[in-house]
């Protein structure tokens, strides 16, 4: 993580917070997505140039998009399936 | 939790309540005639807390609550080292990402929010309880 910006440092823990916050309602559980988020996270730890650092916020903020869409169709699926029953 | 709390506070109230009863009545009485001894009434009513007061917490019951947290928590693997003055990158060898969940995890037990700017410079138990300590929502 980046200890040379606070700025970034700071986007990089708000990201990471709000990441767990949504992996709580994760369908493998929430245990399984923070051992691979800190992965994640702890993977591109040695990124020091700050374009780098963007990029990675970036990712990490299209991941948070994906995760969000997910769970829409997730939801989308249950609801289709208890409406859709065939009689 | 709560309703312990809430217990307690009620007893007190009852055992408070006839003393408050008569502080209330005093400013009348003292009117009326002089008394030698000025008493202070506000000794008598603190222990029936009002909605709006703080919760009160104790380092003791904050250190707890942080120390249970923490062995709860799967990273910490060497819990003997775990007290006051732990460290959580030196003696309990998380990492700042760890701290963070930690934090987090202090954050929903006191149901507070820290700002990320307290929250980072949060890196010890020490530091951790001051900070709960100094909050006056915290409960």
């Amino acid at each position: 993580m980046s200890s040379s910006n606070p700025a970034l440092r700071h986007q990089v823990i708000r990201i990471y917070k709000d990441l767990l916050f949504m992996g709580r309602q994760y369908p493998q559980g929430y245990d399984y997505f923070r051992t691979r988020l800190h992965k994640a996270f702890a993977s591109q730890r040695h990124l020091e140039d700050e374009a780098k650092i963007k990029e990675g916020i970036e990712r990490a903020e299209y991941v948070k998009k994906e995760i969000e869409a997910l769970y829409y169709l997730k939801r989308y699926r249950t609801l289709r399936q208890r409406y859709d029953k065939p009689s | 939790m709560f309703r312990t709390a809430l217990l307690r506070s009620a007893r007190s109230a009852v055992r408070a309540a006839p003393r408050c009863q008569a502080a209330m009545a005093r400013p009348v009485a003292r009117t009326a005639f002089f008394q030698p001894k000025p008493m202070t009434p506000s000794v008598y009513c603190q222990a029936v807390r009002c909605y709006a007061a703080s919760a009160g917490l104790s380092q003791e019951e904050v250190l707890g609550r942080i120390m249970d947290l923490l062995k709860n928590f799967d990273k910490v693997q060497d819990t003997s080292k775990l007290n006051l003055e732990s460290h959580f990158h030196n003696d309990l060898g998380l990492d700042s990402l760890d701290t963070v969940e930690v934090v987090m995890a202090i954050e929903e037990e006191f149901s507070i929010e820290i700002p990320d700017k307290e929250a980072d410079a949060i890196h010890s138990v020490k530091q951790a309880v001051d900070y709960i300590v100094a909050q006056p929502d915290a409960h």
